[in-house]
């Protein structure tokens, strides 16, 4: 095996030197053509993404959780449309593999198709998937292009691609390493009945959605060649070698503008797949100098035995979810934004784990540097002149519901309930809250589907989809409430169930100066219940959230929210779906109590909050806040504060003789520094 | 230090700004000097400890998950300014957890930038001075 090391990855991610062919060819782009140039890879680029939803079949495809990338013939990401900047930060170890490893053989020629889902060889998690091609003009390889998307079924040891109770790799289905699966602009026969035999779940999803990654790569490559037989190769050689170092230039522009310093964030989670306890699942060290930031993960939580473990490589695709979105916004989406960036990533940690390691829900794991890059560049930014992009981190739950079985179309399948993942709530901005529902933070451009056309493909029944009130983190201004669905199957006498998540102990993302950050989520179920009956006799009263949660319709049964693969019967249980809250920023006493009464007027605000937390003094009959009563009851607040708070010295003094409970820490390491206790050991 | 001289406030987070001439922490709010800008700020500020609970109430009653976060995994720590009570940050942590060094701005280096006329401070925010 000659998979590639941590080193070799993070140098993979470097833009190659600029050849002397390069800067010649790129003497010859005009600063006009260059314009209109770059503005041409951007429509082929979004002409490939709209390709790519409409080929997709699996819910994440269809939702453009997908990008669609072109790149120098060197491997370095040029430009792309997405869908989710997750996957940007990948093919370039690939390509840059297949280049070193796969010239003579099996040879790279025009019309190849090359394939991967693999972590160990610079993956995300095995439902990421990427096909990539070589574009060649005259015989000459002048760039590649890629189309990577997720799909919810790998053949694993629990359907949804993303099993919770596997412990290793050899659980997780399907990981093919980086191999050539057609040529002659065809897809081998065999590779796909290898797919269909991986998918036999959903062999639908698995197959249509590897076709789509293919047409969508061969389609942004035949736009290619047709720039170059308009334009010459030299001209596209020399556009994206200009786009990759103004891409850098605007990148190290911008760090310039923070002040130079060290910020700090740590975050935590309740559980690694099935595994309760207690987990740092980042120590996020950020130093920044001058136009540079190393990002160190030193004393974050060892490897463990589930799948919530992530190659490096996954986790800074997951910082570049934040980053692009909002540092690098205005910037093309290149390997050269990320040029002036370095990583430490301890050893044998669930961000740098074991090659054995289990790794699909590596995006649960990464919750944590998601959190925590947010925190810790808004913390940089604030003083600067960008200081109002300065936000909260994003709720980044990912709680995700799997459902598996026959369709009503008598398709077997296995899929995510996609309107639950793509409505979490907005971390808050500074200047104004959270967007309610605002999206995936995975995916900041996916879209929530309509509940009529999930009903239609999947049996079950979706009476209501709300926001969740109170789930966006208090603050002066509060994160975007999340979302909250009732579930039930329909049609079909049984499915599987099971869900994705984790944190119904606490939460991970830390709030920004003063706020709070969202409340946890538990696992609600209502068994023993008559759905049809119940849904009948709707006209007594009101189903929605509440009315559920206080047991209006059966007895509420809670569990940790992160749950194996189980048969649901039709018309029996509702399951409670959650979407989770973004982050609130800067103290709740400062938030304009114009903005309470609004909240509380479109119910996404309860009156306890208004109360306990905002100190807002609500007369509910006229439906008015009594504004010299809410002053007098903050500043009353604030002296409660300055009597309970302790100077620091004496606070720590006591603080540090506590220690979590025993029977938690068995995935934290040692206490507090969370090193390693033991090597783990997989057969 | 004649006023011509000045550097300026520079805005940190929320409610706590950095003056550059004194090298100390002020309140953003009550303008209060809080503390030397040399040490982690934290330790000039009020901590007071929070049951999660009582932030996030539980909401269904008798079972084990209530979205209520768990006061046995995490507490909240509220760091307050000592003389008008503002939050100036808060973090969520398990009890006894070391307390996050989360801001630690390099002085020197901001100050020889500003010196140098790289830097402006204009409404609080720094601004790059384009040549």
């Amino acid at each position: 095996m000659s998979y590639p090391t941590v080193e070799e990855k993070l140098a993979s991610l470097k833009i190659t030197p600029a050849t002397p062919h390069e800067l010649r060819c790129m003497e010859k782009v005009s600063r006009g053509s260059y314009e209109i140039a770059v503005q041409r890879t951007a429509d082929i680029l979004d002409e490939g993404y709209e390709i790519f939803m409409r080929s997709s079949r699996s819910s994440m495809g269809v939702a453009g959780d997908s990008i669609v990338a072109m790149f120098s013939a060197h491997g370095d990401l040029v430009n792309a449309s997405a869908g989710t900047y997750l996957h940007a930060i990948i093919p370039p170890i690939v390509i840059k593999y297949i280049l070193k490893k796969y010239r003579e053989n099996p040879g790279i020629n025009d019309g190849d198709i090359f394939y991967t889902n693999d972590a160990l060889y610079g993956g995300i998690h095995n439902p990421d998937q990427v096909a990539i091609m070589p574009v060649f003009h005259a015989g000459e390889l002048v760039a590649w292009t890629a189309a990577l998307s997720h799909t919810t079924e790998t053949g694993a040891c629990e359907p949804g691609g993303m099993p919770l109770s596997a412990t290793s790799r050899f659980e997780e289905g399907m990981n093919l390493p980086p191999m050539k699966i057609g040529q002659n602009f065809r897809i081998n026969n065999d590779i796909i009945e290898l797919f269909s035999a991986f998918g036999i779940r959903a062999e639908a999803n698995v197959t249509v959605d590897l076709k789509a990654r293919c047409t969508t790569a061969d389609r942004v490559r035949t736009r290619l060649v047709e720039m170059c037989e308009r334009e010459g190769a030299d001209f596209v050689t020399g556009l994206f070698r200009r786009m990759l170092i103004e891409a850098e230039t605007g990148a190290r522009k911008r760090l310039m503008t923070w002040p130079d310093g060290v910020y700090r964030c740590v975050t935590f989670s309740d559980a690694a797949g099935l595994k309760r306890g207690l987990i740092r699942n980042c120590f996020l060290t950020m130093t920044k100098r001058a136009d540079h930031l190393t990002i160190d993960f030193t004393g974050t939580s060892p490897e463990n035995l589930s799948s919530y473990n992530a190659h490096p490589q996954a986790v800074i695709g997951h910082l570049a979810n934040y980053i692009y979105e909002y540092v690098f916004h205005d910037l093309p989406i290149s390997s050269a934004t990320f040029a002036p960036l370095d990583f430490i990533f301890p050893e044998a940690s669930c961000l740098s784990p074991t090659p054995r390691a289990a790794t699909s829900n590596a995006v649960m794991i990464c919750t944590g540097a998601m959190s925590a890059i947010a925190n810790c560049i808004s913390r940089a930014r604030f003083p600067s002149e960008d200081w109002h992009q300065t936000t909260a981190s994003m709720g980044n739950g990912g709680n995700a519901p799997v459902i598996a079985g026959t369709s009503q179309w008598q398709m077997p399948f296995a899929d995510m309930i996609a309107y639950t993942i793509n409505t979490e709530g907005q971390g808050a901005r500074c200047t104004h809250d959270g967007m309610d529902a605002y999206g995936f933070p995975w995916c900041a451009f996916g879209r929530a589907p309509d509940v009529e056309s999930m009903e239609n493909e999947f049996p079950m029944l979706v009476p209501f989809s709300q926001h969740w009130p109170d789930s966006g983190g208090h603050g002066k201004f509060r994160g975007g409430c999340g979302t909250t669905q009732f579930w039930s199957v329909h049609h079909v006498p049984m499915l599987f169930f099971l869900s994705i998540a984790d944190n119904s102990s606490l939460q991970t993302p830390q709030p920004l100066f003063g706020g709070y950050a969202p409340p946890t989520v538990p696992g609600i179920t209502i068994k023993d219940t008559k759905v049809t009956e119940l849904l009948a006799r709707l006209d007594d009263g009101t189903l929605d959230f509440h009315a559920l949660i206080r047991g209006d319709f059966g007895e509420v049964q809670t569990e940790p929210n992160g749950r194996s693969a189980r048969p649901v019967e039709a018309d029996k249980t509702i399951s409670v779906l959650m979407s989770t809250g973004g982050a609130g920023y800067g103290d709740p006493l400062d938030r304009d109590p114009a903005l309470v009464q609004k909240d509380l007027l479109a119910g996404l605000c309860s009156a306890w909050s208004a109360r306990e937390i905002y100190q807002v003094v609500w007369d509910p009959v006229r439906e008015r806040v009594d504004v010299p009563a809410t002053e007098s009851a903050r500043e009353a607040t604030r002296k409660r504060r300055l009597a309970r708070g302790k100077p620091y010295v004496e606070f720590e003094k006591e603080w540090s003789k506590r220690k979590p409970p025993e029977e938690i820490m068995n995935l934290y390491g040692s206490w507090p520094d969370a090193k390693p206790l033991a090597p783990v050991f997989r057969p | 230090m004649s006023t011509q001289n000045k550097i300026g406030v520079l805005n940190i987070a929320e409610n706590l700004q950095l003056d550059l001439d004194t090298d100390t922490w002020v309140c953003g709010r009550c303008s209060c000097v809080i503390g030397s800008a040399h040490e982690n700020v934290k330790h000039s500020l009020l901590v007071g400890e929070r049951d999660p609970t009582e932030v996030h109430p539980p909401l269904i009653m008798g079972q084990p998950y209530s979205f209520a976060p768990n006061p046995e995994w995490v507490r909240i720590l509220e760091f307050y300014c000592p003389s008008c009570g503002v939050q100036i940050e808060t973090e969520y942590l398990p009890p006894g957890h070391p307390i996050t060094y989360t801001t630690e701005i390099d002085l020197a280096a901001l100050k020889n930038r500003l010196n140098q006329g790289e830097m402006v401070i204009e409404n609080g925010h720094l601004k790059v001075v384009t040549t």
